[in-house]
């Protein structure tokens, strides 16, 4: 029975993704092709209630097409992707040209492309146009032939940029470290606890999916453009990211500490203090620096919109000549790519740290590229 | 399901009470209600006159301040010095303010030391805990365990994750304790060679039932089959 029971589960989970996969690729090829051939005009694409009737309308079509396919033993890409394991290998080995799911694979692959140029504006035209590739070269060109007068101002703002960075994990490692353990749930067991842990990990997860971007503008309008609201902002999400990785630490510390302190009639707290501690003391330490390799370069950004710093002076500048412009560019990129991940790695032989730093090296490499190009 | 059903037995002051069976069979279940960190479900553990079975709170932590225990993986804390680690034995009975400081007394200190030169290891009291083996981390163990000061010490199989010399080493040191400082001991054990050695009493536990309860010298070849299963051979350390 138990045994029955647990398989029809399974079953009905992997046949609930499967439809609601099918539903959304299937609804996705008919609402292109219902564009292609209707061409509705702007004013009917920013009418919200009727598109959003039909879509759903498209949906719906689309989750019982799946159904009637796979009740017909015809494979559809969801039932090939979700498939229960138990179920696996029963059906004959088919090249894939000769399955509905290949083509539906290769179908939506082709059509998401096709999409994805048009919504882009993907125009070789442009990117081939010798005025505007002049423009590009002068601007690079400006990085070769730095505007001096510039420098002094742009070093403070650029010491102001660190330091905004610096502030800001150092006052978020206290926060995020008592949070941490509220956020725990080997901690916070008990109907009461629970709660709390609950609001906190729900308030932390909101809190973590408002880019540090947004918070600098609410905050910018709270304390006035600069330096202050640009620390705040990246504090903020500084505690809610720690607090998470902090947490995730103390929920994965070994029980045997824990139980042998608490037989010694320790109380919660010091049994926290002496067991778990510890325990999570050296993760926290490369998380924390972690934190602060990604502050560094969240900081520059964030002056863009009024956090302070390198970035506050590049939006100042935008009307400038494409010298200053671009030996600006340069300059806010060179902060950004303080590499204090690899430096600190290298101090404190953590390798831990090391390889984020080197993931977050190629992600600064291309947001790098981004403020060269978009600005 | 119920991990224990029907055990009830008196242990005695200065007893060395070892408790076998199975793997599964209810011993750790069995010890560690007898220090609250299982609780039990119905029944009463009397301790010093008071059923402990149903108490909460700080109630619990008085009751683990008289009853030490150790583990079978030690459960030291790794990052800490030795000696760190005996006088946590004292949380207990610290304030929490000064404890979470570190603020062990003189006297706590002298105690710890001379517990450690009890179970052998006074030397290596400035060293981290994990550069220790595994039988000098048990030792370790009891001696934080010792700093307690307890009536009655509980070991959860101290010496399964150890070889066959180091054994006997840490069971020494439990009988020593035992008779030295007159602390009563219930201890897990799986080999019977072990107890006949060691134990003054013996209870056998079969799938959460007590099956035998006497003197280590009766288990015969019929009892050994009776505990563990027929075709069962009796391992034999030295
Ligand atoms: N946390 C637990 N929750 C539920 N059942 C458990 C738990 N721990 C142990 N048990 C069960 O209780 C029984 C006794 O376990 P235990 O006391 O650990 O046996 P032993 O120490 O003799 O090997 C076993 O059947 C085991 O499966
Ligand atoms: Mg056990």
């Amino acid at each position: 029975m138990g045994v029955k029971l647990f398989s029809f589960v399974q079953f009905s989970s992997a046949a609930f993704r499967r439809t609601i996969f099918d539903g959304l690729s299937f609804g996705f090829l008919l609402a292109i092709a219902l564009l292609v051939i209707l061409k509705p005009g702007d004013e009917q694409m920013l009418d919200m209630k009727t598109n959003g009737f039909v879509f759903s309308g498209l949906f719906l079509v689309s989750v019982l097409i799946s159904l009637i396919l796979n009740k017909n033993g015809i494979r559809t890409l969801g039932e090939h992707i979700f498939e229960p394991d138990h179920k696996k290998g029963q059906q004959i080995e088919t090249s894939w040209y000769y399955t509905l799911w290949g083509w539906q694979l290769v179908i939506l692959l082709l059509v998401t492309f096709g999409v994805g140029l048009d919504k882009t504006r993907f125009s070789l035209n442009e990117l081939l146009d010798e005025d505007g590739f002049d423009g590009a070269v002068r601007l690079f060109n400006g990085i070769f032939h730095p505007n001096f007068t510039l420098l002094p101002k742009a070093i403070l703002n650029i010491v102001e940029t660190i330091f905004m960075a610096f502030m800001a994990t150092f006052l978020a490692i206290p926060l995020a470290f008592v949070l941490s353990f509220f956020c725990a749930k080997n901690i916070m067991k008990g109907p009461f606890l629970f709660s709390i842990y609950l609001f906190l990990r729900t308030l932390l997860n909101v809190t973590r999916s408002v880019e540090a971007l947004i918070w600098a503008i609410i905050f910018s309008v709270w304390v006035g453009i600069g330096p202050f609201a640009g620390m705040l902002a990246l504090m903020i999400h500084s505690v809610a990211s720690l607090a998470k990785q902090y947490s995730e630490m103390v929920e994965a510390v070994s029980e045997g500490p824990i139980e042998g302190i608490q037989a010694t009639g320790a109380t919660q707290m010091q049994t926290i203090w002496y067991a778990i501690v510890p325990q999570v003391i050296l993760p926290y330490v490369s998380f924390t620096m972690y934190r602060w390799d990604i502050n560094v370069r969240m900081a520059t950004i964030i002056g863009l919109v009024g956090g302070g710093g390198i970035g506050t002076m590049l939006i100042q500048y935008q009307g400038a000549s494409y010298v200053a412009r671009s030996w600006l560019y340069y300059l806010s990129d060179c902060s950004c790519r303080l590499d204090f991940g690899s430096i600190l790695s290298s101090i404190t032989f953590c390798p831990q740290v090391e390889s984020l730093a080197c993931d977050f090296d190629f992600l600064s490499f291309l947001s790098g590229f981004k403020i060269f190009f978009c600005c | 399901m119920q991990a224990l059903q029907g055990v009830s037995f008196d242990v005695k002051k200065g007893e060395f009470l070892v408790i076998i069976g199975l793997s599964g069979s209810g011993k750790s279940t069995l010890l560690r209600c007898i220090n609250r960190l299982h609780d039990p479900t119905s029944g009463e553990i009397i301790f010093g006159g008071k059923n402990v079975a149903k108490i909460s709170g700080s109630d619990i932590r008085t009751l683990r301040k008289k009853v030490g225990m150790i583990f079978q993986q030690f459960n030291l804390i790794p990052r800490h010095s030795v000696l760190s680690n005996v006088l946590m034995g004292r949380l207990g009975s610290m304030k929490v303010f000064p404890s979470l400081l570190g603020l062990f007394t003189e006297q706590d200190k002298k105690n710890a030391m001379k517990y450690l030169q009890l179970v052998g290891i006074d030397d290596k009291a400035r060293i981290r805990a994990d550069q220790l083996s595994g039988g000098q981390q048990q030792r370790v163990a009891i001696a934080r365990a010792l700093t307690q000061d307890p009536q009655i010490l509980l070991a959860d199989e101290p010496v399964a994750s150890l070889d066959p010399a180091t054994c006997h080493t840490v069971m020494d040191y439990l009988k020593k304790v035992n008779q030295e400082l007159g602390i009563t001991i219930v201890c897990n054990l799986h080999f019977l060679s072990l107890v006949r050695q060691y134990a003054t009493r013996v209870i056998a536990l079969q799938a959460g039932k007590i099956v035998y309860d006497g003197s280590p010298h009766e288990i015969d070849d019929a009892w050994f089959e009776r505990i563990y299963g027929v075709g069962a051979r009796e391992v034999h350390i030295n």
